[in-house]
C-alpha cells in the first residue's frame, strides 16, 4: 500500500475516535455527583435561585445532556470548542495561549531525554556488566522510580534555593516583558529578536523544570536502548559483520543502531506524547502557565468545555505521534515497505 | 507483543505449584539479587506498614504547635511538620495508605479488564470489536490527565482516587488478556475440551482463561510501581487523602508551602521513592528472566 494511502485511511480512522474521547469527557464531566454550579458560584449567589438559573441557562446546563452533547458536537464541526467558564474566553484561545509553554517544555525534555538515553544505552549494552553499565542501570532505575514532584521539589531547593544556579518558578523574571510573539516559545521568540538578556532568563527558568521532566523519559530511553541493542547485538548478521572484519563502530551504527531503532522510536514517540500530556505536576509546582496547569485548573472548577477542550488536544496530539510514529517504520524498515 | 506471548514458559516454570516449582524460584532468585532486594524492600515495607500503630514513635495525627517546623532531632527523627506533627511517625504510617490503595487499584482494574478482555478475545465479534474500540478512546487520555479530571470530578477522597484510576487503568489489562485468549483459544488442549462437550463458559473459563493468567499476573507486579506513583501524584494535587491523612504524595505537597524546611516533603519523597524502586527491581528481573533473548549474547 502506498505510504500516502496508509496515512490518509489512519487519519479517517481519527475521526470516530476523537468522537469516542469527546463522549467519554463529557460523561465524566458531566455523569457525576458534582455541580459545575456550586464549583464555580460563590456562596452568596448560590442562594439566589435567579443567579443559579441564569448561569444553567448561559452554559446550557439547563437542557437534557443528550441535547447539550450534540449541541457541542456540532459546535465542533465549525472549529468552536465553546467558551470556559472559568476565564470566560473562547477554549480554542485558552488553549492557544497555554500550549507553547508546555510545548517549549516537553520538547527541551525529549532532547535531553533522547541525547542522553540513547548515549547511556549503547554505553550500557557495549559495555555490558561493567562499571559503565551498571552506573547506567542505576541511573535509569532512578529515573523511572522517582515521583517527579518530589524531583521537582529537591531540585528547585538545591539548585534555585541553595546554589542560586538556575532562576525560579515561571517563565521569566518578575517584571520582565516576554518576547514579541511568533512561536510562543520564549527561548525561540527571543533569539528571533535578537534579544540575549531575555533569552538568557527564559533559558534559566526553563532548564530545570525540563531536566526534571526528563527524568522519568531519560530512565526509559536508556532501558529500552540497552536492551534493544543487545537483543541486535546477539543476532547473527552482527556475526557476520565482524566475521568480515568491519570495524566495531561501523558494526554499532551501521547495523546494530539501525536494526535497534524501531522499539526506539516507539518509546520516543510514546515519551513524547507522555511528556506533553504529563506536564502537569511539574508545570505545578515551578508555576509553569502551560496545558497541564490548564487542565488542573479546569478539571477542578469542573468547567467541562475547558476540560472537553483539552481532552480532545491532548487526545489529538497523542494520537498524531502514533501515527508519525507508524509512519517512522516505513522510514526506518524498508521490510515494511515490501509488504 | 512478544513480550506477551513468552511469559508462559516461565510461569509453567515458576508460578504453578508443580514439583519442583520452589528449586525454580529459588535458583531465579539466586541469579537475581535485585528481585531479591525489590521482594526484601517491599516486605520490609509491608512490616513497617501493619506494624505503623506500634512502632511509630508518636500519634502521626497529634498537633503540637510549639514544636512545628522542627528540623530532624533525636527526639523527631525526621523532624516536624507545620502543624507539629512527627514527620517520621507520619511517614510510617503512610505505606498503611499507599501500598494498599496501589494495590487495590491493580487488582480491581486486573479483574475487569480480564473479564472484559477475555470475554472480547473468547466471543469475538462485534463484542471484540467494540470493546477495542472503547478501550482505545481509554487509552488516546494520558493517565494522570484521564485520573485527573475523573477524580476532580468526583470530588477529592481516598476512595474516587482508587476508582478514578481503575478507570483509566483497567483497559490496559483488557487489551492483554485479550490478545492472550486469542492466542490460547486455538490450541489443540481447548478443541479438546470443546469435542468432549465441555460448555462454552466452561471451556473460557476453566481452560483458557487460566492459561492466561500468569503473564497478567507479571505484567500487574510491573505495573505497581506505576500505579503507587500515579496514586502519590494525585495525593499531590490534592485530588486524593484529605489534608489531615498521613499519606506520602501528601506530605510532599505540604512541604512546598515550608520550602525551607526541606525535612517535611524529603522524606515521604524517598518513601515513595524506595516502594517504586523495589517493584522497579522486581520487574526488571522477572522482564529479563522472561525475555531469553537478552541472555545469551555478547
Amino acid at each position: 500500500m502506498p505510504i500516502y494511502r496508509y496515512i490518509l485511511r489512519r487519519l479517517a480512522l481519527l475521526i470516530p475516535l476523537l468522537i469516542g474521547v469527546t463522549l467519554l469527557a463529557f460523561i465524566i464531566s458531566n455523569a457525576v455527583p458534582a455541580d459545575p454550579v456550586t464549583a464555580n458560584l460563590g456562596q452568596k449567589a448560590m442562594s439566589d435561585p435567579k443567579i443559579v438559573a441564569a448561569f444553567r441557562a448561559e452554559w446550557g446546563l439547563d437542557r437534557p445532556p443528550a441535547e447539550q452533547y450534540l449541541v457541542y458536537l456540532q459546535n465542533l464541526l465549525s472549529g468552536d470548542l465553546g467558551r470556559s467558564i472559568k476565564s470566560r474566553r473562547a477554549v480554542a484561545e485558552d488553549l492557544a495561549s497555554y500550549l507553547p509553554a508546555t510545548i517549549e517544555l516537553a520538547t527541551t525534555a525529549i532532547l535531553f531525554g533522547v541525547t542522553v538515553g540513547v548515549a547511556l544505552g549503547l554505553l550500557s549494552a557495549l559495555r555490558r556488566n561493567t562499571w559503565i553499565d551498571h552506573t547506567a542501570r542505576v541511573i535509569s532505575l532512578f529515573g523511572v522510580s522517582t515521583p517527579v514532584f518530589w524531583l521537582a521539589l529537591v531540585a528547585l531547593y538545591i539548585f534555585y534555593a541553595r546554589l542560586g544556579w538556575v532562576a525560579g518558578p515561571g517563565r521569566l523574571d518578575a517584571g520582565m516583558t516576554p518576547p514579541p510573539h511568533v512561536t510562543g516559545l520564549y527561548t525561540v521568540d527571543s533569539l528571533l529578536a535578537g534579544d540575549w538578556r531575555t533569552f538568557s532568563n527564559a533559558a534559566s527558568h526553563l532548564i530545570l523544570p525540563a531536566l526534571v521532566l526528563a527524568s522519568y523519559t531519560t530512565g526509559l530511553i536508556t532501558r529500552v536502548t540497552r536492551s534493544s541493542m543487545l537483543e541486535v547485538l546477539g543476532m547473527d548478521f552482527i556475526r557476520t559483520a565482524r566475521a568480515k572484519g568491519l570495524a566495531d563502530n561501523k558494526i554499532v551504527v551501521r547495523h546494530a543502531l539501525r536494526n535497534a531503532l524501531i522499539p526506539l522510536i516507539t518509546v520516543i514517540g510514546f515519551s513524547y506524547g507522555n511528556l506533553l500530556a504529563g506536564t502537569v505536576l511539574t508545570e505545578a509546582i515551578f508555576a509553569w502557565p502551560g496545558i497541564g496547569q490548564y487542565a488542573y485548573r479546569a478539571s477542578t472548577s469542573l468547567d467541562f468545555p475547558a476540560i472537553m477542550g483539552v481532552s480532545l488536544l491532548i487526545a489529538l496530539i497523542f494520537i498524531l505521534i502514533n501515527l508519525i510514529v507508524d509512519v517512522l517504520y516505513f522510514v526506518v524498515d524498508p521490510r515494511l515497505r515490501a509488504t | 507483543m512478544s513480550a506477551i506471548s513468552t511469559p508462559a514458559s516461565l510461569s509453567r516454570k515458576t508460578l504453578r505449584s508443580e514439583p519442583g516449582a520452589l528449586s525454580n524460584v529459588i535458583r531465579f532468585l539466586r541469579r537475581n539479587p535485585l528481585v531479591v532486594l525489590g521482594l526484601a524492600i517491599f516486605i520490609a515495607w509491608v512490616i513497617i506498614s501493619i506494624g505503623a500503630p506500634w512502632v511509630a514513635p508518636y500519634d502521626p495525627l497529634k498537633q503540637n504547635i510549639a514544636l512545628r517546623l522542627q528540623p530532624p532531632s533525636a527526639e523527631h527523627w525526621f523532624g516536624t511538620d507545620q502543624l507539629g506533627r512527627d514527620v517520621f511517625s507520619r511517614v510510617l504510617w503512610g505505606g498503611r495508605l499507599s501500598l494498599p490503595a496501589g494495590i487495590l487499584v491493580i487488582l480491581i482494574a486486573g479483574v475487569i479488564g480480564t473479564v472484559i478482555g477475555a470475554l472480547a478475545g473468547f466471543i469475538g465479534g462485534w463484542l471484540d470489536e467494540g470493546a477495542m474500540r472503547v478501550t482505545e478512546v481509554f487509552m488516546a487520555f494520558p493517565t494522570i490527565i484521564l485520573a485527573m479530571a475523573i477524580a476532580a470530578a468526583l470530588g477529592p477522597s481516598l476512595i474516587n482516587a482508587v476508582a478514578a484510576m481503575v478507570v483509566v487503568w483497567w483497559p490496559n489489562y483488557a487489551r492483554v488478556v485479550r490478545s492472550l485468549v486469542i492466542g490460547v483459544k486455538t490450541q489443540e488442549y481447548v478443541e479438546a475440551a470443546r469435542a468432549i462437550g465441555v460448555p462454552q463458559q466452561r471451556v473460557l473459563w476453566r481452560t483458557v482463561l487460566p492459561n492466561c493468567l500468569a503473564p497478567a499476573v507479571v505484567l500487574a507486579t510491573i505495573d505497581l510501581g506505576n500505579a503507587i506513583l500515579v496514586f502519590a501524584g494525585l495525593s499531590f494535587l490534592g485530588l486524593g487523602a484529605d489534608p489531615t491523612t498521613p499519606e506520602w504524595g501528601r506530605m510532599v505537597s505540604d512541604g512546598i508551602q515550608y520550602f525551607d524546611q526541606w525535612w517535611i516533603a524529603a522524606f515521604a519523597g524517598l518513601a515513595i521513592f524506595t516502594v517504586v524502586m523495589a517493584f522497579n527491581f522486581i520487574g526488571d528481573g522477572i522482564r529479563d528472566a522472561l525475555d531469553p533473548r537478552l541472555r545469551k549474547n555478547i
